[in-house]
Order: C-alpha cells, then structure tokens, then sequence
C-alpha cells in the first residue's frame, strides 16, 4: 500500500462572528493516496470547501485551531506563508465552483493559464504561452492559440470551466482540487466536464479531490467518498459500498430522499425532517440526532466517533457501530 | 468594437452640448433685448446704427432664429463680442484656458497620486487604526468648504509667513509679476491653489479606492490568484488594483463639472487668471455675452472630458471592448 | 460504479438560512430605525443638527434673551472687538456682533439648504419616477435632459443665474436645486428600474391596478430608502455650494448675515481680527460635519442594499 499523498487529521477551522464562533470544519480526518478520486459531499455549509481552503492554507478569515495537514512529511498548517506559495498552484491546485467569477475578466486568459507555470517554473513569457496553450487544447478547446488570446467573458461556460483545469494542470500537480466544478454549468456540459476531469486523472495520475452536493456527480466520478454534516465527516468508504448500503442514517436519509425513476408513481418523497444545524450552537452529541429517525439516548449525549462499519466503511454512528442495520419506512 | 462605443458616446455628448447652448440661451433670451452693441465705446451712437448693428447680431429676431445664428457662429469660432468693450469672447477665453487646463490638470494629477495610495492602505488595513484615521481624515475633508480653506492657507501660508519673515507662499496670479516666469515661479504658484482644488477630491477618490478595492479583494478571482500561488504583492496590485481603478475613471469623469466648479471658486480666491475668474469677473460688470461664451465653451470642456475618460474606461475593461 | 446516466439532479437539500427561524420578524423601517438608534455617531450628529436647527428657528429668541444684540444693528464705535463680554464671538468691521449673525446666518443657510433640498428631491423624484417607470422615449428624452443639467459646472450656472435672476433666499434655492435636481432623478430612475423586474408588480399589474396607483403605492415607497439616504448625504454639499454663492456675492446679499458673506471681506481684516475668518468657516464646517455623519449613519441604516444578513 502505498504511502497516502495527502493526510488530515482531526482538522478544526473556525470563523469569528459576532453572533459566536462558527465551527466550519469539527475534527475532519482524510486521506488522499496517488492517483485516485476522493469525493467529498455535503450540503451547503457542511464544511467541505473550508476543509479544502484548508488545506490549501487559504481559509481566510477563518482560523485552523487544531488538527494537523500532511503534504510530503510536512504539515502544512504550520508551513510559512512561503512555503504554502510553493506549494499552491504547483503541487497542490485548486479550481473553483463558478468560472466567470473565478477568472480574472480584464487579463487575457491565455495569459491566466500561463501564469503558474511561469511563476513557480521560472519560464518565460513564449514558452510558458506555448505551454498554456498546449493545455488549453488537452482540455478540449478548439483553436487553442486564438482563443488563449480572449478574455474570459467571450467564452462558454463549459469553455470557461475547461480552461480552469487547464490552468490548474499546466504545472503537473500531484493533486487537484476541485470545488463544485459543475455547480454552475448545464446538465450536459456537467457530464462533459465530469469526463474531462476522469480523463486528466487517468491521463496525468493526478490524485483529485471532487468536492460537490449532486450525489450523482460522486457516483460518476469517484473511487472513495467522504459524507460530511455540520463540520464532520459522518460516513466514508468506496463510493459503491456507500451508495449501495450507507452506514450513516444521513447518507441513508439522503439517498431515499432522492426522486428515484424506478419508485412507484404514488409514493410521496421522503424528505428529511427538520432544518441544518447552527454551527455556532451545535446540538449536544452527534450533530445529526435531532433529525434521526434511528436515534437512542446515546446520540444526544456522546458525539460519535469514526468507526469502523462493516467491511470497507467508516461511520460516525452509534447506532451502526452497534450492529444495528437501517432500514425504514 | 471599440469605435462603435466611441461614436455611441460622441453622438450622446454633441447631444448634451446641444441641450447645453438650448439651456443656456434660454436663460440669455431674457437680456437680448436690452443689448446695446458698442454703446459703452460709443455713446454717440445714433438709433440707426445701433438698429443696424442689433440686426447684424440677430438680437432681434425670433428666439429660434437666433439660436441658430449663434450656433452658426459659434461653430465658425465666433463667440460673440463682449458687452463692455465689444472685444471677441474667444480670444478671453483662450487667454484663459491655458491657466484653467494647468491648475485643473495639475489637481486632478495630485489627487489621483495621493488617494490611489491611501485608499489601498485604507483597504488593506482595513478595521485598524490608520484605516480609522484615513476614514476621519476623509469625511473631515468633504465638510471643509473649499472657499474657506483657500482663505486660510493664503492667511497662513503667504500673509503669516511673511510677517515673520519665513519663506512664503504667493498669495495669487501665476507667476510673480517682477522677473517670474520661470518654472520654479510658476510651481509656487501653484501649489496653493491646486492643493485646495484637490482637497475635496482627495477625501472622496480614497474612499471609493477604498471601498473599490475591499469589492474587488472579495471576489473568486483573487482566490483563484492566491491558489496559484503568487505572492500576495502581486495579487493585491497587480490582479486586485487593476480591476478597483476601473470604476474610479468613471468617477472621475462624473466629477469633471464639479472640479471645474471648484475651480472656479480656487480662481477666485487666489486671483487665477482663468476661465472661472474670467466668468466671475465679467458676471459682476453683467457682461452676458462673455459670460455665456465662457459657460458654453467650459461644457463643452467638461464634456470633451468625459469622453475621454469614456475611452479611457473601454481601453481598460476589456468587456466593453469585446461584448 | 453507479452509472449516472443523463445526471438529473440528485441534489442534496439546498441551504436554509442558518438559524433564520429565531429571528422575530420586523418590518424593515422598525428595523432600519432600531439601527439608526444603535449608532451613537449619528444620533449625536442628528441631534447637533437638530440643535442648531432649532437655534436658527428661534433667532430672535435667542438675539433677544442670550446676546442681546440685533444681527444687523452696528455699533461702529465696537468694531472689531475680540471675543468676550459683552459680544461673545466678537464683532466684524461695523461692529455687528458675530454670535447673533452667525445665529441668524444659520436660519438663511440652513433654511435655503432644506429648500433646496425638498425642491430638488421633489423635481428629481418625480423626473425619476416618470422615466424609470414608462420608459422608452420618455426616458430617453428626460435623461437626456438631467444629463445636459448635470454636464454643465453647476458654478457657472449659478453664475449666470444669479445675474439675471436677483436671488433672495427662495430664488437661491430655486437655483441650487434646478441642478441638484439630476442626480436625485438619476438615482430614482435606477431605483425604479431595478424594482419594476421585481414579480411583484408583475402581479400588481396582473390584477388589474392602474399606473398611477401602481407608481405611488407600490414603487415610491420601495424607492424612499434610497431618497432618505441620498438627502441626508445631499444637505451637507448644498450647504457648502450655498456658502460658495454667498462669499462670492452672487447669492444672499448683506446686511443679510449668511456664513458665507460673512466670510467675504473677512481675508483682509484677518491679521488684527482672526476670527471673523475662523468662526464662520468652523460653523460650516462643524454643520456640514454633522450632516454628512448623520447622512452616513442613516445610510448604513436604511440602505436596502447594504443589508448583509
């Protein structure tokens, strides 16, 4: 087994308001091996973005408070802000949810994609071009010399998206990050997207962390998938496994809730009851509890750890780790 | 793309110098009938010719008639003659415009220089104790009225000075009138007023950098630009900046009527000879014809100035040069 | 693998917003108040402008019972007296007391600039509605007006006004506001532009309510913020381009005592009489302060725009 690129361990971010302190990220732990595909899952404020802005040490204005990040025998949480630089845009790249806010619109986007390479490589404004634009055609864009010219407002969505990865990839990472990369893109440039991203990671050996709330997308796309709720990993294991028999009533409540074209015209959809935690006044024990339909005196009192749940899961889950199978109504 | 942007704005501003000369010769249609061409030269003039020259000058045809003969003249570069010594309005004017285009320049020049800096410190530091300083300083600055503090700058600064004997400031004019001239002289000179004009702008391009830079740092694509891995130099200047100065040409543009407004009140005060003192001077002694020669051709300054920051701002957002 | 097939969205539920169900609802001018109140600044401001307002109302109260002194009665044998007893801030070249000037000077600032203020959001507002609201060549033709009014330098303007037009202090408001009035109508027709796509008045108009009632029950109230705002931030200037007309002689003449034609002759008594030139220019400048505190406060008070929750 080879060794893991990436390790977290028990990761803590927190953002000061003035209502309290927001606990974006509470004890998330991971691990990325090379080459593979982890997804991470959640709704909207589950942490999984800050999770990654952690790692990446760009998780202003929060704060990392505890935990530990482990990049080739180092942890970043405690690197310098020089060592980070390094690191950013060449070993570990970052591409984000909505291209056309992402993209800065008064700078040629050649010129964008060209910019890591010629900051961390040291080459020089032609050859860097020269490898811009070679990227900007593996990604699939068409007439990648005359459109490396463009600014990103003339380009497509999904154009814009392509030229996102290409510049994440011109430096050959070792891993990407992709934060909701289809998020903002039409259905069918979604899957185009999706097998672009599935490509570059056959194709360049780049580990890639796909960070997304369409369950679909994971199902799609990743090897191994992490299922976060309210700052916490609460379930993880190969996606298969996960999807097929979810060891967490979250993961579990989810997929029922889904439209399904195989259910019963009839059948009401089921969705889950009650509203999203306030992460500054989490509820006691597990954050899950007050919306579980399997939940016992435990839940309410000791926060579950990640455990071990049948052969190739982890769960955060008292319930589960008892033995007890879900099933429901 | 650019020239259709360009000719779309050429056409909006030949439209408001039209609607300006219609406002303006409205309001003037009121002394026509009372002008008397020539008559502080020559107070023997008889009926018939001073009938002769009114007709000459169209005062007494129907109001649009006459606004067409002055628009005729005026695109022929004839301004109309000043009603105290019937000398050509233009040639004032063009006297004058020199000085105007000088302190005028020189303060927006000055303005941009200080407040580019202090709004990105403003921003940058945003919440401590210099931004709070900065943010005082630039709210006192737009209560400050421009008139008085020219006042109290002379006071201090020529009058004060030179009653103790330290080096002073010239109170006025723009150069000294016994063997001035040379830039040394004109640069004192200058100092004062074009400080006091840009006084006021100064507090109010700091805080819009300000706030246009803190819009700017909290957009995706200067966390793209910080995920890349550069330094944070280049982010906040060279990815940052570049987009907040947008909107300040804009402002800038905006501004024009009113820097040109203040300019006037800084000519006053230090007895500049310019365009504004020339209007000034000329509406006390009721010289309407100057005074609306001046008025007209100042719009159209102003305007021919917006234009400009119009190009200026296409050269810069490539969305409106490509869309 | 799970095959996604043609992904439809498997979604999972979108964002509630954190903790919304706690907050008691309010409505927005209770709450744009409560905020207004929390600022200490601009309490302080508004009740400083709220002061000097009353002061001014109540001039000859105040001549009468404080300084005892007629604003233009001169005693030429007392002319530039230092601050002190019996002229509290002194008194200029005629021997006028300066504190009763200065009192009676606010009621001609303050007065015109309110005036101005009300003419100018009257016009503009109306202007604005008007455009905003029927567009096409209506709007064309009148922002193409506000944009000739807002090209040329409001000072020549003025210049040129007041010599045809001799100002008293009404005409002099009139003339302020008759450029002040583009930018209110600007601001308007914005405003009214980014509320008309709003569904409501789709639906407004769907049952059946007819222009007018639809421009001043439906728009006009959802435009007030930014007209409260833009007039509380507008008053300080008009005070200062008041001023400016004063000193320069084009606006109100003396013996009519207003901050800034007090300040007209003041340069050249400075050397032995200092604070004919210092207590007027403070007193604008302590006002327009004030104001354009207030105005900031009240701004980040009512602002629709800035409410971030």
């Amino acid at each position: 087994m080879a060794q893991p690129l990436l390790e977290v361990h028990d990761l803590h971010t927190v953002f000061a308001t003035k209502n309290g302190n927001v606990k974006a990220v509470d004890g998330v732990s991971l691990e990325l091996n090379p080459g593979e595909t982890l997804g991470i899952v959640g709704e909207s404020g589950s942490g999984k973005s800050v999770t990654a802005l952690s790692v990446m040490r760009l998780q202003r204005p929060g704060k990392i408070v505890g935990g530990s990040v482990i990049y080739k025998g180092r942890d970043l949480t405690k690197a310098t802000e020089g060592e980070m630089r390094e690191i950013r845009g060449q070993d570990i790249a970052m591409i984000f949810q909505d291209p056309m806010t992402s993209l800065n619109p008064v700078f040629r986007t050649g010129w964008q994609v060209a910019e890591p390479v010629r900051l961390h490589h040291g080459l020089d404004r032609a050859k860097a071009m020269a490898v811009a634009v070679s990227m900007l055609g593996r990604v699939g864009i068409p007439t990648p010399e005359t459109r490396a010219r463009d600014y990103p407002h003339q380009f497509s969505g999904g154009m814009r998206q392509r030229a996102m990865i290409a510049m994440g990839l011109t430096t050959t990472p070792k891993v990407l990050i992709a934060d909701e990369p289809t998020t903002a893109l039409d259905v069918t440039i979604q899957a185009q997207i999706l097998d672009l991203l599935r490509h570059v990671n056959r194709d360049f050996g780049t580990a890639t962390i796909l960070i997304t709330h369409n369950l679909g997308v994971v199902a799609g796309m990743c090897e191994r998938v992490m299922v976060m709720y309210a700052g916490r990993v609460v379930e993880s294991g190969p996606t298969v496994d996960v999807f097929a028999h979810p060891k967490h009533p979250y993961t579990w409540s989810l997929l029922r809730s889904i439209p399904r074209l195989d259910a019963e015209r009839h059948e009401p959809l089921k969705p889950i009851d009650g509203l999203p935690p306030d992460l500054i006044d989490l509820p006691s024990g597990c954050a899950f509890h007050p919306r579980c339909q399997f939940k016992v005196e435990r839940c309410s009192r000791d926060t579950p750890v990640l455990n071990r749940v049948g052969e190739t899961q982890l769960a955060a889950c008292w319930v589960t780790q008892s033995g007890v199978e879900l099933k429901g109504a | 793309m650019i020239v259709k942007f360009i000719a779309r704005r050429l056409l909006a501003s030949v439209i408001v110098v039209l609607g300006v000369t219609a406002v303006t010769l409205t309001l003037m249609d009121r002394t026509r009938g009372a002008y008397v061409p020539g008559l502080d030269l020559n107070p023997a003039l008889r009926p018939e010719d001073i009938a002769r020259l009114r007709a000459d000058l169209g005062l007494d045809q129907p109001f649009y008639q006459w606004y067409v003969t002055w628009l005729w003249n005026v695109l022929h570069g004839d301004f109309g003659r000043s009603m105290i010594d019937g000398s050509p309005v233009l040639t004032h004017i063009l006297e004058r415009l020199p000085n105007t285009l000088e302190l005028t320049l020189t303060a927006v020049v000055l303005g941009i220089l200080i407040s580019i800096p202090l709004g990105v410190i403003g921003a940058l530091r945003r919440g401590s104790k210099t931004d709070h300083a900065l943010t005082v300083f630039s709210v006192a600055g737009f209560a400050v009225p421009q008139f008085w503090l020219g006042l109290m700058l002379i006071l201090v600064f020529s009058v004060t000075f030179e009653h103790y004997g330290w080096p002073w400031l010239p109170s006025g004019g723009v150069t000294s009138p016994f063997g001035g001239g040379d830039i040394g002289d004109r640069l004192l000179h200058l100092i004062m007023p074009a400080t006091v004009l840009s006084f006021f702008y100064l507090s109010l391009w700091s805080r819009f950098t300000r706030s246009s830079m803190l819009e700017v740092l909290s957009q995706d694509y200067i966390r793209t630009a910080r995920a890349k891995g550069m330094s944070e130099r280049r982010v906040v200047y060279l990815h940052g900046l570049r987009n907040a100065l947008i909107p300040l040409v804009t402002l800038i543009g905006l501004e024009l009527p009113g820097l040109v407004s203040g300019g006037l009140i800084v000519e006053v005060v230090f007895s500049w000879p310019g365009l504004g003192r020339l209007a000034f001077e000329r509406a006390l002694q009721y010289d309407y014809t100057t005074v609306m020669g001046v008025v007209f051709f100042v719009t159209l300054l102003v305007v021919a100035g917006n234009l400009l920051a119009d190009v200026l701002y296409a050269v810069l957002d490539p969305r409106i040069r490509y869309s | 693998m799970i095959d996604p097939g043609g992904i439809t969205q498997l979604d999972l539920p979108g964002p509630a917003i954190e903790g919304e169900a706690r907050r008691p609802a309010q409505s927005y001018w209770n709450e744009s108040w409560e905020r207004l109140r929390a600022n200490r600044i601009g309490v302080f401001c508004g009740a400083l402008i709220l002061i000097l307002a009353l002061i001014a109302i109540a001039a000859p109260v105040f001549s009468q019972f404080v300084t005892h002194f007629d604003p233009a009665r001169q005693h030429l044998s007392d002319n530039f007296r230092s601050p002190g007893h019996p002229y509290l801030l002194g008194t200029d070249e005629l021997g006028r007391d300066t504190l009763t000037r200065l009192i009676y000077g606010g009621r001609v600032t303050l007065g015109v600039a309110f005036l101005t203020v009300a003419l100018s959001l009257t016009l503009g507002t109306t202007v604005g509605l008007v455009a905003g609201y029927y567009g096409g060549w209506p709007d064309d033709i009148l922002m193409r007006v506000v944009d000739v009014f807002l090209a040329i330098p409001a000072i020549f303007l003025f210049i040129l006004m007041s010599i045809l037009f001799r100002p008293n202090a009404i005409t002099l408001a009139a003339i302020i506001a008759s450029v002040g009035w583009g930018g209110v109508a600007r601001l308007v027709r914005g405003e009214v532009l980014s509320v008309k796509q709003r569904d409501f008045i789709l639906a407004t108009r769907s049952i059946g309510a007819r222009d007018l009632r639809l421009i001043f029950r439906h728009l006009l109230p959802n435009v007030l913020p930014v007209l409260i705002v833009a007039a509380s931030l507008g008053v300080g200037q008009i005070i200062l381009i008041e001023a400016a007309l004063d000193f320069l002689g084009l606006g109100i003449q003396p013996p009519t005592a207003s901050w800034g034609n007090m300040l007209t002759n003041a340069e050249s008594y400075f050397f032995h009489s200092g604070w004919l030139v210092v207590f007027p220019g403070v007193t604008i400048f302590v006002t327009v302060l004030a104001s354009n505190l207030f105005g900031n406060a009240v701004r980040d008070a009512f602002d629709p725009r800035l409410k971030a929750h």
